[in-house]
């Protein structure tokens, strides 16, 4: 190889690396919900886009900052999610599991169509002056806001597994995915953690919202693309294994940007499916689970 | 195997149920001489109405959510119009094939499909076959969109085709036929599948597989011929809509909001019982019409309330509140 075709690997690496970085963080809040509460959120991506759009809005409205607008997301995105599971989720009792999929496909319909109501059909983007600058590395460039995206991602599942394992908190939501009953025996209120987990996934989502958002153009109906892709990162890492989704994550944005460069940017999108495809029928437990820990 | 004893004994079909199947088929053919105006709106209720009850026979008798039935409805709508079209025949076909032959290649090809996606997904439980069925159906839209030979994302126009029995297919009221006949397929094959062995093991497979399993039942068997008559049945019903579209694109067949359609309305409707997801098509299709004078392109938003307050508040759909609501309809009975 020379050292063109080097740096253009390397290049390629970096980009499906810095991708995987969002797609963990996406992963992640789907995963943390179905690891603590067995709910596939079908609405995922939507959540995602209300990031976005939240983002846009604040933008068009007072020129705040995109990644500014994170402080008002993060909070409005736990709120929902919180809300979420208290007045619907939490209705479905012991048909959590089955209704759960339809429910939330359901709030997933009247996110898509309330923006596509508020904010009409156009691709829309925001203009900031650092969207197109790159940053060089070793003779590879590297997307500026797609670096702190990744930084982003990095800072807020640190965050999440200082809060898991380091707080009280954290050790009544390990109880309640672990043995829902137990913990309620143990004085654990599990209806209100899991309205805290349903309502940490959500803000997950909308945070990767805002990350995306000075990198890419939105549109109503974006989240499905990327409801798609959390559960590619979930199934790849295993369902309910939080390390698994961001290494699952990172696995997913690598064979996106390599099987684009060097295969067909065309099938971009398929890579990634298939790939799901094989681990679902050959290693249901995700590519990182030791054993079959069936959830 | 406590969950056996609580299946639904075995219910011989009675006056009331064919009795609401029937009334159903007759305002539906009564339709075309009172809405003679509006037959657009006929024909695509009708096909979504018998797609619901192909969709039900996996999803409702077998239990097996499906989000990918769009696949197969692509199928048999690209089979149908590609061996129909004479410039995009595979080379092995010396002619243009008729549109029936091509349905019927399409069901075949459909089944294949589902025989091998079930066979190797059915081993697993519960939401592993959901994601699957998404993956599946969104890898044939990024092939029929990246290739030339399916008309990229610009798709396809149907050509000229032969007349049946001297019936002009491209005629509103001959395609209002061919779906009423349609539904009236999928009707009575779903009233025949719930009086067979097929019905009641695939209900004990639903309620409790391993218990099914103590009985002697092979669940994957059940759930494999469900899902192949569901897709050969789901085929025809995309031939069917290729016809009365007469131009279509991947991105009206193939994605995911067309295979959530399918199964919502089956859902909302009710999917344990016979006529509950002819009964969610019709009433999803009409609200769908009402709302999009309101709110235009965002009519789905309609379908989101209803699956909340259905999920909420009717877990076995209209059907279920009207026998649960002493309306007993003889459903059920």
């Amino acid at each position: 190889m020379d050292s063109a075709s080097v740096t253009a690997f390397f290049q390629t690496l970096a980009q499906g690396l810095l991708t995987g970085g969002l797609y963990a963080l996406i992963g992640t809040g789907l995963s943390l919900i179905f690891g603590v509460m067995k709910v596939i959120n079908f609405a995922h991506g939507d959540f995602l886009a209300i990031g976005m759009f939240i983002t846009l809005a604040l933008f068009k409205a007072f020129n705040i900052d995109p990644y500014l607008s994170l402080l008002v997301v993060a909070p409005a995105g736990f709120a929902l999610g919180f809300l979420i599971q208290r007045f619907v989720l939490a209705r479905l009792g012991d048909r959590l599991g089955e209704g759960s999929m339809l429910a939330t496909l359901g709030l997933g319909l009247i996110v898509s169509n309330t923006l596509l109501l508020t904010f009409g059909a156009q691709p829309q983007s925001i203009n900031v002056p650092y969207a197109t600058t790159t940053f060089q590395f070793a003779g590879v460039q590297i997307s500026i806001p797609l670096l702190v995206a990744g930084l982003g991602t990095l800072v807020a599942i640190v965050g999440l597994n200082l809060l898991l394992y380091r707080t009280e908190l954290g050790r009544a939501i390990r109880a309640t995915a672990q043995n829902p009953l137990g913990a309620e025996l143990q004085g654990v209120k599990t209806t209100q953690i899991q309205a805290i987990v349903f309502g940490l996934g959500v803000a997950f989502a909308a945070i990767a919202g805002v990350l995306l958002m000075p990198l890419l153009y939105t549109f109503p109906t974006v989240g499905e693309n990327y409801t798609t892709k959390a559960f590619i990162v979930t199934v790849l890492g295993g369902l309910g294994n939080l390390p698994g989704a961001v290494a699952g994550g990172l696995v997913l944005g690598v064979i996106e940007s390599l099987g684009a460069f060097y295969i067909s940017n065309n099938y971009r999108d398929a890579y990634g499916l298939i790939a799901f495809l094989l681990v679902l029928l050959l290693r249901p437990e995700g590519l990182f689970g030791k054993t079959v820990k069936r959830v | 195997m406590t969950a056996v004893a609580t299946l639904p004994r075995p219910r011989a079909l009675t006056f009331g149920n064919l009795w609401l199947s029937g009334a159903l088929l007759v305002v539906m053919a009564l339709y075309p001489f009172v809405f003679g105006k509006a037959m657009n709106f006929g024909v695509s209720t009708l096909i979504f109405a018998g797609l619901a009850m192909s969709w039900n026979i996996l999803g409702g008798w077998a239990g097996q959510t499906s989000l990918g039935h769009a696949a197969l409805l692509g199928i048999g709508a690209y089979t149908m119009t590609l061996l129909a079209t004479p410039e995009r025949l595979p080379a092995f076909l010396p002619s243009p094939l008729a549109p029936w032959w091509g349905a019927l290649i399409g069901m075949v090809l459909a089944v294949a499909l589902a025989a091998v996606w079930g066979g190797l997904t059915f081993r697993l439980r519960g939401s592993y076959f959901t994601l699957s069925t998404i993956a599946v159906a969104l890898v044939l839209r990024l092939v029929a969109i990246n290739s030339e030979w399916t008309g990229s994302s610009e798709g396809l126009f149907m050509p000229e085709l032969p007349t049946l029995f001297g019936l002009d297919l491209f005629d509103r009221k001959v395609e209002y036929g061919l779906a009423f006949g349609f539904v009236l397929l999928t009707l009575v094959i779903t009233h025949l599948i719930r009086r067979s062995r097929l019905g009641y093991g695939l209900q004990a497979v639903r309620e409790d597989e391993d218990g099914a399993r103590a009985l002697g039942i092979d669940p994957t068997r059940m759930k494999l011929i469900a899902f192949m008559i569901s897709a050969a049945l789901t085929a025809l019903g995309g031939s069917i809509y290729a016809i009365y579209l007469q131009a279509f694109e991947p991105h009206t067949l193939l994605e995911l909001p067309i295979s959530v359609q399918i199964a919502l309305m089956a859902i909302i409707g009710g999917r344990t019982s016979i006529q509950g997801p002819l009964i969610g098509a019709l009433l999803l299709s009409i609200f769908g019409e009402v709302f999009r004078t309101v709110f235009s392109n965002a009519n789905l938003l309609i379908y989101g309330v209803l699956i909340l307050v259905v999920t909420i508040y009717a877990p076995n759909g209209l059907m279920g509140l009207f026998r649960r609501g002493g309306l007993k309809l003889g459903v059920n009975r």
